[in-house]
């Protein structure tokens, strides 16, 4: 394999990674403070998706304010479902994890109805390449990636500098010790899936201009981020992180040497083994 | 009076935990609740701390009814609880533990007043302020707890078994702790199971038995009483 074809199809890995992982750290959060599996967490993806179609496609509003914006919307939905849908089976795990099956129904038959069946675009927001030692990359990806990769540094900074950060991470390790400090459950838990649920907006937003839009857009991202938290470990950021640049290169190395259906097929090969052989992922406990 | 219940009963499911328990802890006492597994005690502190609502009956703070109010609010009110098994935040350090304690405080400078206190009351929680917590000995952990409980203020520390599983050193160690505790003008509600322990600190006690409190009295009293002895003192 010659430099160039490793460098690119190396980039490559990492741009889908940064997109894994900004949905899978998503799905994380709200599985270590709800303890809700959340398979419509890909239908959040698919409405960030459309929210930038709408804002910066069809209303002229400037990228990066419209990925924002979408942002917002997305988690400001998401909170309204966590206030109807999750916050009243919060002691019931597995009719929470069928409701969220329901919602994945819901989302995609009001996405649907709402948007039409048919795929829209988005026109390119950077075009040109960067040459780089005899490497040729799009601007875009880049772009991509140091979005990504600014907003899991947010994140860090927000679940370990700020004060609504400390109690997300109180709540998840220990609820009812949490609730004795002074913090609320209830709003914790609030902010916490709409905070998960605008990461996969932000996702769905960045990858919008590379990938067609359609109502069921979220259904295969969804799948991969399982595989991300299983092999970074459910709950763990760090691992979130990990396991989405890995499966990136596994994905973008496996197209370039045996084609796309292979490459899917060894994500889920992997779940599988990583379910078997250490269920505690590369960074969980216990 | 600072803490009285009313005939207050509480239900898990159809089993009734607690079926109509009065009590009362005076302003500076230890009060002592005393009982068997299942007896109630843990669900008297959980209702007091507001983790577990009251079927019927009334708890009051400080001239204040205080039962169906939060968590949140009830700590903010001067109540706090140091839970059976410590429950500490244990991917969190030491330290990040006892700021957790003050979450409702915005007094910040005071806050790491308090902090620097603390760790000087507990040298091996300084030693240990950046561990994380569950990485912890059981008798370190138990003095996170006490420390983290210690650092919202408050005016009454309600202490549920806070000798289980310790050695006989950390538990006396633990005494002394809760007697300074006491001392430095804190009220103080403990649960034990350790009937010596508990009668050799508190001031007043109650022993509890499936739900009902069957005896109070000073906790010199309880300690001369036959059933006591023979139920609780091992003879």
């Amino acid at each position: 394999m010659d430099a160039t074809l490793f460098f690119q199809t190396l980039v490559n890995g990492l741009q889908l990674g940064v997109v894994f992982v900004l949905i899978a750290l998503g799905l994380t959060l709200v599985f270590s403070i709800m303890h809700i599996i959340n398979f419509a967490h890909g239908e959040f993806y698919m409405l960030g998706g459309y929210a930038l179609f709408y804002f910066f496609a069809q209303f002229g509003v400037n990228y990066f304010v419209a990925i924002v914006i979408s942002m917002l919307l997305v988690g400001l939905i998401a909170v309204l479902i966590e206030r109807g849908v999750f916050r009243p089976l919060r002691d019931f795990p597995l009719r929470a994890l069928v409701a969220s099956l329901a919602l994945v129904m819901l989302l995609q038959g009001a996405g649907l109805l709402g948007f039409g069946p048919e795929d829209r675009g988005v026109p390119a927001v950077v075009t040109g390449t960067l040459a780089l030692g005899g490497t040729i990359f799009a601007k875009e990806r880049l772009m991509v990636m140091g979005i990504a990769g600014l907003l899991v540094v947010l994140l860090y900074l927000f679940l370990h500098r700020m004060k609504l950060g400390w109690a997300m991470r109180a709540v998840a390790q220990e609820k009812e010790a949490a609730a004795l400090q002074g913090i609320s459950v209830n709003r914790t838990s609030a902010i916490a899936f709409g905070l998960g649920c605008a990461l996969a907006a932000g996702a769905g937003a960045l990858a919008a201009p590379m990938f067609y839009i359609h109502p069921f857009m979220g259904s295969m991202p969804v799948m991969k981020a399982f595989v991300v938290i299983i092999l970074g470990g459910l709950g763990s950021i760090p691992g979130a992180v990990a396991g989405g640049l890995i499966l990136g290169l596994v994905e973008s190395f496996g197209t370039t040497f045996a084609g796309g259906v292979v490459s899917s097929m060894l994500s889920f090969l992997i779940l599988i083994l990583v379910l078997i052989i250490r269920p505690t992922g590369l960074f969980g406990h216990e | 009076m600072l803490l009285s219940l009313k005939d207050v009963k509480v239900h898990y499911g159809r089993v009734e935990a607690l079926k109509g328990v009065s009590l009362e802890a005076e302003e500076g006492a230890i009060v002592g609740l005393l009982g068997a597994n299942g007896a109630g005690k843990s669900t008297v502190l959980r209702a007091i701390s507001g983790l577990k609502a009251l079927t019927t009956g009334e708890i009051w703070f400080r001239g204040e009814r205080i039962d169906g109010a939060s968590p949140q609010s009830i700590v903010s009110k001067g109540i706090a609880l140091v839970p059976e098994g410590r429950k500490l935040f244990p991917f969190m350090t030491v330290r990040e533990n006892l700021r957790l304690g003050a979450y409702l405080r915005k007094d910040r400078s005071q806050i790491n007043k308090d902090l620097k206190e603390i760790m000087e009351h507990f040298p091996i929680l300084e030693e240990r302020k950046g561990q994380q917590a569950g990485r912890l000995s059981g008798g370190e952990q138990q003095m996170l707890s006490i420390g983290r409980a210690l650092m919202s203020k408050p005016t009454l520390l309600l202490m549920d078994e806070p000798s289980l599983g310790l050695s006989p050193l950390m538990v006396t160690e633990i005494a002394n702790i809760i007697v300074d505790i006491n001392k430095g003008g804190v009220s103080i509600v403990l649960v034990e199971q350790n009937a010596r322990l508990a009668l050799s600190l508190a001031h007043k006690g109650y022993v509890l038995e499936t739900g009902n409190v069957v005896l109070e009295g000073d906790a010199q009293e309880l300690i001369d009483n036959e059933h006591v002895k023979k139920a609780y003192l091992g003879g």
